[in-house]
C-alpha cells in the first residue's frame, strides 16, 4: 500500500483521537465553571450528547455535508459504511471520524449556551435537530463544495463551520432559557456565579490548547510537506497571545489578574486561529491571538450587560473571536498560503477576500441562530417548557436530573451548612473581611 | 431597663442623627452619646438584678467606633477590661457585656459577624488574664493572634475606668516592640485592594449589588488606617482616631509636610464618604456610585486615593528599612 496513504491516514486518525479527547477539555471546562451541584449532571451529558451526535453523523450528518447535491445541501453517502472515498488520500473511515468528531465539538459548544438550567431532555432531543438540521447546512456551504466555498471563503479549519455554528445556537438557547436564578439584580446588576473549580477550568484550557493540534494541524488531512507543523505553530502562537492579552486587558481595565479572563483569552485565541491557521504568517497569528484575547474581554461585559447569561463564556470565546478569526484571514492571508480563496488587504488583496469572509459570518452566524432559535421555540412548546422548575434548578441539576450528585459528601455538606446558616444567623465571613473594620 | 428603654434609646439615635450627618467629629460624639446611654441603662439593670459591678472596670470600644470613625450605620466592636480577678467578676462582667451586646443591637448597632464584643469572654477578662493574653497573642504570633492585636490597638475608653485600659496598651506596645512584631503585622494588613487603574481610571464593582460603585473602605480607608495603626505601635501613641495618630507622629518620622498631606486627604476622605455614601445600610455606607459623582469630586476621590497609597508605601518602607 502507498506509504504517504497510510501516513496520512495514520496522522488524521491521530488527529481524530486529539480532537474527541477535546470534550473532555469541554467537560472539565463547562464543570469548573459551574456550580458544584451541576456537575455530574454537566459531566454525564456531554458524554451522551456526543454519542447521539456520532450517530447522526453516521447515519445522515455526512451524508448531507459531502454527498452528491447541490450548493444548498448534499443527499448521498448516508449510514456510511467504511469504504474509501475517492481523491482523499487517505483511509475514509479516518476522513469520517474526523468530521465526526468537528460536528461533535460543535454541538457540545452549542451547549454552553444551555448550562445549569435546561432539561435533559431538552438535551436530548435539541442534539438531534441541531446534528441534522443546522450544523450539515454550514458545513456543506463551507467544506462540502456549497455556495460560500465557489465563493473561496476561507475557513481551514472551523472558526465559523464549527465555533460560531455552536456559538449562534447557544445565543438562541441563551435567549430562549433566559438568565439563571441569582444571575441578575432586581436593578439590572449583575452577580458573579464563581465556577467551583479553577484547577479544572485551567486543565480544560490545556486538553483543548493541545487537543487544538489535532483540530487545526489535523485539518491538513494530509502529511505532504509536513505543513501541519506550521498549523500547529501558528496554533499555538495565537493562544499564547491570547491568554497574555486577556490577562493584560483585565488588569488595566478593572485592575485585576482574573484567571477565568486568563482561560478564555488562551482559548479565544485558539477559536480565532482556527479559520487562518494554514492562511498566516507567523508575526500575524500573534496579532490575531492578542486581538482576540481582547475582544474576549470586551464581549464577555457586553453580553452580561445584555442581560444574556452565558455561564461558560460560549457566546463570546467561540462567537465573537469565531467572528474575529473567519476575518482575519480577509486581512492576513498571505498569496503564497492563501490556497483557497485570495491574499488579505495587508497583502494587496483588497476587501474581496474580507468581502467574502464577512459575507460567510453573516450568512453563516444568521442561518444558525435562526434556524436553532426556531427549533427551539417550537421545543419549547412541544416540551412545556426548556428549563427545569425553579426548586430543580436551586437544588441542582445532578439530583433533579439524575437522582443522584456528582460531589455527594460536598454538596450534602454545603446544604447542611447553609441550614445552619439560616438557623444562627452567622454567615461564614473569612476573618481577612472581618476585622480590624472601618465602617 | 427593658426592651422597650432600648428601644427608646434607638428611637433617640434615629432623630438626633440627621442633624449630625455634616460633621465625622459631630457624629462620632453622637454615636459615643448613644453608647453611653445603652451602658448605663445596662448597668443599671444588671446593678438592680445582680447588685452593683464587683470591681471597676472599663468598656471600650474598637473598629471604627474605637477610632471616632464611624459611619452613620455603624456595627459594634467593643471589650470589657475589670481590676478584680475573680470567678464572681467574671461572670458578673459577662453578663453585663451580653446585656450591653443586646442593648446596642437593639438601639441600632448590629452585632459584630467576628464576635468581637465584650459578650465574649476572649474581649472580656480581668486585668491580670488581659495582660497574658497579649502577652500569649505577641508569643504566639500567628496570624489570627496578630490581628487581634491589631483589633485591640484601637481600643478607646467609652465608659468606666480609663487607667485601666491604658494599663494593657503599654502593655501591648511593650511586648510587640519587645517581639518585633511590626514586620509581621505590616504583612498581615499589606493586602489592598487597588482603587484606581493603571490608566488613573476609578476602579469600581464590576458584579453584585454595588455594580459601578468603589469600595471605600477596602480601597480609601484601609491604606490610611491600617499605615496610622501601624505607625501607633511604631512610636507608642495610645490615641486612636486616623488623623490624632498622624499628628501626634514625631517629626524624625514623618516629616511635617508629608503629615499635614495625609491627614488632609484623610480627613477630605471622611467627608467624602459622609457626603456620598448611600448610607442605606451598614453595607452601603462604604460604597460611593462614581456615575453620580461631578468631575472634580472624581478627581478629588483620585487624589485621596493615590495619597492612601503613597502613605501606605511611605509607612511600609520605613518599617522594612528597621
Amino acid at each position: 500500500m502507498d506509504t504517504v496513504f497510510l501516513m496520512n491516514s495514520l496522522w488524521v486518525m491521530i488527529s481524530a483521537v486529539l480532537v474527541i479527547l477535546m470534550i473532555g477539555g469541554f467537560i472539565l471546562l463547562e464543570t469548573g465553571s459551574t456550580r458544584m451541584k451541576n456537575a455530574g449532571h454537566i459531566a454525564g451529558k456531554t458524554i451522551l450528547t456526543f454519542g447521539i451526535s456520532s450517530i447522526v453523523f453516521w447515519a445522515v450528518g455526512y451524508g448531507l455535508i459531502f454527498g452528491e447535491g447541490n450548493s444548498i445541501l448534499g443527499f448521498s453517502d448516508f449510514f456510511y459504511s467504511g469504504y474509501d472515498i475517492e481523491g482523499l488520500g487517505l483511509s475514509g473511515a479516518v476522513f469520517f471520524l474526523f468530521q465526526l468528531a468537528f460536528a461533535g465539538i460543535s454541538l457540545t459548544i452549542a451547549f454552553g449556551g444551555f448550562a445549569e438550567r435546561a432539561k435533559l431532555s431538552v438535551y436530548l432531543v435539541f442534539a438531534l435537530l441541531f446534528s441534522v438540521l443546522v450544523y450539515p447546512f454550514i458545513a456543506h456551504w463551507i467544506w462540502g463544495g456549497g455556495w460560500l466555498a465557489e465563493h473561496g471563503k476561507q475557513d481551514f479549519a472551523g472558526s465559523t463551520v464549527v465555533h460560531l455554528t455552536g456559538a449562534m445556537a447557544a445565543l438562541a438557547a441563551t435567549i430562549l432559557l433566559k438568565p439563571r436564578i441569582g444571575k441578575y439584580n432586581k436593578d439590572g446588576s449583575a452577580n458573579n456565579i464563581e465556577g467551583h473549580n479553577q484547577v479544572f477550568t485551567a486543565l480544560s484550557v490545556l486538553l483543548l490548547w493541545v487537543g487544538w493540534f489535532g483540530f487545526n494541524a489535523g485539518s491538513t488531512v494530509s502529511v505532504d510537506g509536513a505543513f501541519f507543523g506550521f498549523v500547529a505553530l501558528n496554533t499555538n502562537l495565537a493562544a499564547a497571545a491570547g491568554t497574555v492579552a486577556a490577562m493584560l486587558i483585565s488588569w488595566i481595565v478593572v485592575g485585576k489578574a482574573d484567571v477565568p479572563m486568563m482561560l478564555n483569552g488562551a482559548l479565544a485565541g485558539l477559536v480565532a486561529i482556527t479559520a487562518s491557521c494554514a492562511f498566516v504568517d507567523t508575526w500575524a497569528a500573534v496579532v490575531i491571538g492578542l486581538i482576540a484575547g481582547i475582544l474576549v474581554f470586551y464581549s464577555i461585559r457586553f453580553f452580561e450587560s445584555r442581560k444574556i447569561d452565558d455561564p461558560i463564556f460560549a457566546l463570546s470565546v467561540h462567537g465573537t473571536a469565531g467572528v474575529w478569526g473567519t476575518l482575519s484571514t480577509g486581512f492576513f492571508a498571505t498569496p503564497e498560503l492563501a490556497t483557497v480563496g485570495k491574499p488579505g488587504l495587508f497583502y494587496g488583496g483588497g476587501f474581496e477576500q474580507l468581502g467574502v469572509q464577512a459575507l460567510g459570518v453573516v450568512a453563516s452566524g444568521a442561518f444558525a441562530f435562526i434556524v436553532s432559535y426556531i427549533i427551539l421555540s417550537i421545543m419549547k412548546v412541544a416540551m412545556k417548557g426548556l428549563r427545569v422548575t425553579e426548586e430543580e434548578e436551586i437544588i441542582g441539576l445532578d439530583i433533579s436530573e439524575h437522582g443522584s450528585y456528582g460531589y455527594p459528601e460536598l454538596v450534602n455538606k454545603e446544604a447542611a451548612a447553609k441550614g445552619s446558616i439560616e438557623v444562627t444567623g452567622t454567615a461564614n465571613v473569612p476573618l481577612s473581611s472581618q476585622h480590624p473594620s472601618v465602617n | 431597663m427593658n426592651f422597650n428603654d432600648y428601644s427608646n434609646i434607638n428611637a433617640i439615635r434615629a432623630r438626633g442623627l440627621s442633624d449630625v450627618t455634616f460633621s465625622n467629629d459631630q457624629l462620632n460624639h453622637f454615636h459615643d452619646l448613644i453608647y453611653e446611654q445603652v451602658i448605663s441603662a445596662a448597668v443599671s439593670k444588671l446593678s438592680k438584678e445582680f447588685g452593683n459591678p464587683p470591681s471597676p472596670f472599663c468598656f471600650f470600644v474598637m473598629g471604627s467606633a474605637g477610632r471616632m470613625e464611624q459611619s452613620i450605620w455603624s456595627d459594634q466592636d467593643h471589650g470589657l477590661v475589670f481590676k478584680t480577678n475573680s470567678n464572681e467578676s467574671q461572670e458578673y462582667f459577662l453578663k453585663l457585656g451580653k446585656e450591653i451586646a443586646e442593648g446596642l443591637d437593639l438601639a441600632g448597632y448590629k452585632k459584630c459577624s467576628g464576635s468581637v464584643m465584650a459578650s465574649n469572654p476572649l474581649w472580656c477578662k480581668s486585668l491580670k488574664d488581659w495582660e497574658n493574653q497579649l502577652g500569649l497573642w505577641v508569643g504566639v504570633s500567628s496570624w489570627e493572634s496578630i490581628r487581634y492585636l491589631l483589633i485591640f490597638a484601637d481600643a478607646r475608653t467609652i465608659y468606666g475606668d480609663h487607667s485601666l485600659l491604658n494599663i494593657l496598651k503599654e502593655k501591648a506596645f511593650d511586648e510587640v516592640k519587645r517581639e518585633q512584631l511590626l514586620l509581621r503585622m505590616l504583612h498581615n494588613t499589606m493586602f489592598l485592594k487597588k482603587g484606581v487603574g493603571v490608566l488613573g481610571q476609578l476602579l469600581v464593582e464590576t458584579h453584585g449589588a454595588f455594580t459601578g460603585s468603589i469600595n471605600l473602605k477596602e480601597t480609601a480607608f484601609f491604606p490610611f488606617v491600617n499605615a496610622a495603626r501601624l505607625l501607633s505601635f511604631y512610636e507608642g501613641i495610645k490615641e486612636t482616631p486616623t488623623l490624632s495618630r498622624i499628628s501626634l507622629l514625631s517629626d524624625v518620622v514623618m516629616p511635617h509636610q508629608d503629615k499635614s498631606l495625609y491627614s488632609r486627604n484623610f480627613s477630605a476622605l471622611l467627608d467624602y464618604r459622609l457626603k456620598h455614601g448611600s448610607h442605606r445600610d451598614y453595607d452601603s455606607g462604604h460604597y460611593v456610585n462614581i456615575n453620580k459623582l461631578a468631575k472634580d469630586e472624581k478627581k478629588a476621590l483620585k487624589e485621596i486615593l493615590k495619597v492612601g497609597e503613597q502613605f501606605y508605601e511611605h509607612v511600609r518602607k520605613l518599617l522594612e528599612r528597621k
